[in-house]
């Protein structure tokens, strides 16, 4: 069974619509979605129903809680004011023009999705908004995946895609527990593998196209997809509805600029 | 030379305080540094005379230093002050009526007290906290899935944490480790390179006040890295309720 996953698709239809259509040639069976429907894009609402009449089965991202919330998105996560003020008016934006059955759609998303051997999450399994990025230490990757279960963790979030393979895990413990003699003990751990469905929406690998991937459960084989489309449409939907044009200029470069947290493992504890 | 006495979970009994702090004091080594890891106070009215002896040290005794605990936390979520909103988490663990003792037990000035707290202490390589570096929730003992018990150190890059949470005395040490890690973008793949884990330990501190009649905490001295796991028995007879578990 061909599984596609994709994530961050942040109010871009333009986007959304050509993932879709690469999955449909790519005759995947089933297709999943890690969240952050909508937030920095111009048509929230448009992508949100388009998930829903595909009948998507979708995580809540972090963007999509803070719509529900009512909350900014995590102050913390922005590196400057200048940062924090784009989001907060992008967050403003989208929380005016969203539609209630949408906010409500939004809020009845689930934390994470398991199928099988697989969980899809939108950050990490502990937090939406923990960025898993690829030079997180393994052990903690590690941790990450054993969280859940499963043997993939599939996850989005930092909107650059990757696959990390997590191989021969081995931990040398001993315990002295009061009233107790001393134990040895060895941990091991199977390959697991985390993988980064990047960003449909939003892409900060350097490119303007979307990605996505596609995960064949038949061969256990992994592909990180890039889509092209017109993302100067969506660039020219960004100035005309008023949301900060430097949105339109990351999207069309596909680079985060000046926005990359200082800290990107830190997790909000809102 | 220094040593620490570290301690958690008095749970509001003044009792099973008073003895650890004898039995610290008859200590050969005099102890410098006094870390109390939460849960001074519990649903029970003593917990305001814990937490007055507390603030109020004796001229031969050290200074504590006291950060929260769980039973804290509850206390600033039903004064409004917490993270979370609605007490749920204690609740569902001791009903509504324990919500009620808890509110009456402490008086409104000793909760700025509590509200003034630390979540934790990070002294040398060592983290001090009653949970774990996550929340005060979280439970620690040695059956916690080991790779959880590295991640819980990992995530403030510590050599040693000190938790109260599970009440349990324990010594859990992360000896040596490894994991090979390959990573694949779209533009390149990293071969599988090794990543090794340094030694580092948890370490259960013990339970003073929810076991009547038995105090549990620990020394250290970080010079030596040697620990001592102290069990102190003491009266429990003179008015001292168990505590609500």
């Amino acid at each position: 069974m061909k599984i596609a996953v994709m994530s961050c698709i942040h109010g871009n239809y333009e986007a959304l619509n050509a993932v879709l259509s690469d999955i449909d040639d790519q005759n995947a069976d089933k297709v999943y979605c890690l969240g952050d429907l909508v937030g920095y894009g111009p048509h929230p609402n448009a992508v949100v129903e388009m998930i829903r009449a595909l009948d998507i089965p979708t995580c809540q991202g972090c963007w999509d809680e803070d719509i529900v919330e009512g909350l900014n998105a995590c102050e913390c996560s922005y590196p400057s004011v200048l940062a924090e003020k784009r989001g907060k008016l992008a967050h403003d934006w989208t929380n005016q023009v969203i539609h209630p059955e949408v906010r409500e759609y939004l809020a009845q998303l689930p934390f994470s999705l398991r199928d099988d051997n697989l969980c899809f999450v939108h950050g990490s399994p502990h937090n939406q908004h923990e960025y898993l990025l690829p030079e997180v230490n393994a052990f903690v990757a590690m941790e990450r995946v054993l969280a859940t279960g499963a043997d993939v963790l599939f996850c989005g979030h930092t909107h650059v895609p990757y696959v990390r393979s997590l191989d021969a895990g081995q931990l040398q413990i001993r315990v002295k527990v009061t009233g107790k003699s001393e134990a040895n003990m060895s941990f091991s751990a199977p390959l697991k593998r985390i993988v980064n469905a990047g960003s449909v929406g939003e892409p900060r690998h350097g490119r303007p196209n979307a990605t996505y991937v596609i995960y064949d459960t038949n061969d256990d084989q992994i592909i990180l997809r890039e889509v092209e489309y017109d993302y100067q449409k969506t660039c020219a939907a960004i100035i005309e509805k008023g949301l900060p044009p430097i949105f339109a200029w990351r999207l069309a470069r596909g680079m985060e600029f000046a926005e990359r947290a200082d800290d990107p493992t830190h997790v909000c504890e809102r | 030379m220094t040593i620490w006495a570290i301690l958690s979970g008095i749970e509001g009994n003044l009792a099973a305080y008073e003895a650890v702090l004898t039995d610290i004091k008859r200590q050969r080594q005099p102890i410098e540094e006094l870390y109390i890891l939460g849960d001074v106070i519990a649903a029970r009215p003593e917990s305001k005379n814990v937490i007055e002896r507390i603030r109020s040290p004796r001229a031969n005794e050290p200074e504590p230093q006291v950060c929260q605990g769980w039973w804290e936390e509850q206390l600033l979520i039903l004064h409004g002050l917490g993270r979370a909103g609605e007490p749920t988490e204690l609740i569902e663990r001791f009903g509504m009526e324990t919500v009620k003792i808890l509110w009456d037990a402490i008086p409104r000035h000793m909760v700025e007290w509590v509200r003034s707290l630390d979540f934790g202490f990070f002294e040398l390589d060592c983290l001090l906290i009653h949970g774990s570096s996550v929340s005060v929730s979280d439970e620690l003992t040695p059956n916690t899935p080991p790779m959880q018990m590295l991640d819980r150190l990992m995530r403030m890059d510590a050599n040693l944490l000190f938790c109260g949470r599970s009440g349990l005395t324990f010594q859990y040490e992360i000896q040596q480790g490894s994991v090979t890690s390959s990573i694949i973008t779209l533009d390149q793949a990293t071969s599988p390179q090794a990543t090794f884990v340094r030694p580092r330990q948890i370490v259960g501190v013990g339970n003073v006040g929810r076991v009547p009649g038995q105090a549990t905490y620990t020394l250290y001295n970080p010079n030596t890295n040697q620990l001592e796991f102290r069990t102190v028995r003491y009266a429990s007879g003179k008015g001292f309720q168990r505590a609500r578990q």
